[in-house]
């Protein structure tokens, strides 16, 4: 388990690596297209070959991989603050807001979250560009994502709102934004970096599903979602392997993930 | 009494949801882009001052929570309005692909939910670490794996869907069946009747599947959800007419009225399920 671990740990390193340095990795840039060479194998100029118009299959993936690296981890941090408000600022208030915090919450975690993110993704103006519309895809991902550390939140604040120091602050008279900054949240740090763990992956498997599906990050920008779409042609998988590489990344990158996240067996 | 109070708190949360699922759904449609657009303002037999009273009455009629109101009471008596891409009632369009999305779901639960008990199992109770790190590492990999591409690659094999459904829950259901017999089987009762010698079968039918009932209710219940949402990117990309594809292609084609129809549909169907769940882990 140790071993494995570590594997993780390395395979997490450079695949972060990979995606931070993909300006100085990649040959190409990710839009270049080389029109006269269009599905090519892998040769010297083309590690991983071209695709079905002409763009570096390699360079691609390295600022695919930078994407995705950089803003998963945002959009957990995202969904995290934003539960950390809605869960703080109910749990202080009445036992009617806990409530209605409680039925949003658990309605959010039963809803099909790619259903969800399918309405809103449609409401989006059509002339986003695809830088606009990559932090749209992320941000809508955050917001919608809440509702799973929120429910954590709720429980951990219900729990300490009726615990003895914290009447004593409040008998004390110390604001609620004080208890919340001073007292609350040095209890719930741990929740937090235990629940942005857990979203990372869980944002990076949406990305491309919604990748997949056209619902991602546009073209031309690169991101592991949508360049699993030329799965959609065995053909040209057949071709070229080199078409898998980004669920081969993928795959490594969730599974040390989830490594990580595993509780070491305690040895006896 | 207890029972009582859970179960209509139960049903006044689906109540709320419900309508709270509807608001959002309305106010969707309502401040959608286009929406204010009328086709007649282009039409030149029309005087200014025709227009003008048509415009007038349109955004009284407009108005919010008179609109949701409308398209509650029109909701309620199962017309959500016409699909913009296909010109068609979005009721009709619904009826046509609910059975085959029923029928991928039922099937991918079920057998989601019977491949994670089987994987759980092996990993719980012959207390060997062979069968236990097959299962923990299957169970990984699988989740590793978009869900999409499981289907894609079973719809390339020609093989069932279900099957891909089933693999794509399984992983997700795995941890939570894995804690729960982990949590029965080193109950002090299951222990007594190990030491008298009752028989595996009897066991895991009165001591763990008996004995666990709300635990499987609830568990049923956010499976089959799971697998309604796993359904959307498989039905999309393997071409099957269900409602994954409909709400995908309604995505694509901005077409409010259906995606305002399904969303209302799965939240009602996601709080019932949620509600069911709840007044029966109430009266166990």
């Amino acid at each position: 388990m140790i071993i494995a671990r570590r594997l993780a740990i390395a395979a997490l390193a450079a695949i972060v690596l990979f995606g931070l340095f993909a300006p100085v990795i990649a040959p190409y840039p990710y839009d270049r297209q080389f029109r006269d060479r269009p599905d090519a194998g892998p040769s010297h100029a083309f590690p991983m070959g071209t695709d079905e118009i002409g763009r570096d299959r390699f360079s691609r993936l390295a600022w695919a991989t930078r994407i995705s690296v950089l803003l998963a981890p945002a959009a957990a941090f995202a969904s995290i603050a934003l539960a950390l408000a809605i869960s703080a600022f109910s749990g202080f208030r009445s036992r009617l807001m806990r409530r209605l915090v409680e039925s949003l919450t658990t309605v959010c975690l039963s809803l099909p979250w790619i259903f969800l993110f399918i309405v809103l993704r449609a409401e989006l103006p059509l002339n986003t560009g695809p830088a606009a519309s990559v932090a749209l895809t992320f941000g809508l991902m955050g917001v919608a994502g809440w509702a799973w550390p929120g429910r954590v939140f709720t429980a951990a604040i219900g729990e300490m709102v009726h615990s003895d120091w914290m009447m004593q602050a409040r008998a004390a008279g110390i604001s609620d934004l004080r208890i919340a900054a001073a007292h609350a949240w040095p209890h719930l740090k741990s929740l937090a970096a235990a629940q942005f763990r857990v979203l990372i992956p869980a944002y990076i498997l949406s990305e491309a599903s919604l990748g997949l599906l056209g619902l991602g990050v546009p073209d031309p920008l690169p991101s592991w979602g949508n360049l699993l779409r030329d799965l959609q042609q065995p053909d040209v998988v057949k071709a070229n392997p080199w078409a898998l590489a980004p669920l081969a990344i993928l795959m490594i990158a969730m599974i040390s993930l989830e490594l990580l996240q595993s509780r070491p067996e305690p040895a006896i | 009494m207890n029972r009582r109070f859970g179960a209509v708190s139960s049903l006044l949360n689906l109540v709320f949801v419900v309508l709270g699922g509807g608001f959002a759904a309305a106010a969707l449609v309502r401040f959608s882009p286009g929406f204010d657009v009328d086709e007649n303002a282009w039409n030149p037999r029309l005087s200014a001052s025709t227009l003008e009273a048509m415009h007038r009455a349109k955004a009284a009629e407009s108005r919010l929570p008179k609109f949701y109101l409308r398209y509650l009471r029109a909701a309620a008596h199962g017309d959500f309005g016409t699909s913009d891409a296909y010109h068609r009632p979005v009721s009709e369009l619904l009826r046509e692909r609910a059975p085959v999305t029923a029928r991928l779901v039922v099937f991918g639960t079920a057998g989601g939910l019977a491949l994670g008990s089987l994987f759980a199992w092996m990993a719980v109770w012959p207390r060997r670490a062979l069968p236990g790190l097959i299962s923990v590492s299957t169970s990984g990999v699988l989740l590793a794996i978009p869900p999409a591409v499981l289907g894609l690659a079973f719809f390339f094999w020609q093989a069932p869907l279900s099957l891909a459904v089933a693999l794509a829950v399984l992983p997700r259901v795995f941890g939570t069946i894995r804690a729960a017999l982990s949590d029965l089987y080193d109950s002090p009762a299951l222990l007594a009747a190990r030491a008298r010698g009752i028989g595996a079968g009897r066991i895991a039918l009165r001591y763990v599947l008996a004995a666990g009932l709300p635990r499987w209710f609830a568990l049923a219940g956010v499976a089959i959800m799971l697998a309604f949402g796993l359904t959307v990117p498989i039905e999309a990309l393997c071409d099957v007419p269900g409602i994954g594809q409909l709400a995908w292609k309604a995505a694509l084609a901005r077409d409010l009225p259906v995606l305002c129809a399904l969303g209302l549909l799965v939240t009602f169907v996601a709080a019932s399920v949620q509600s069911i769940g709840e007044i029966i882990g109430a009266a166990q």
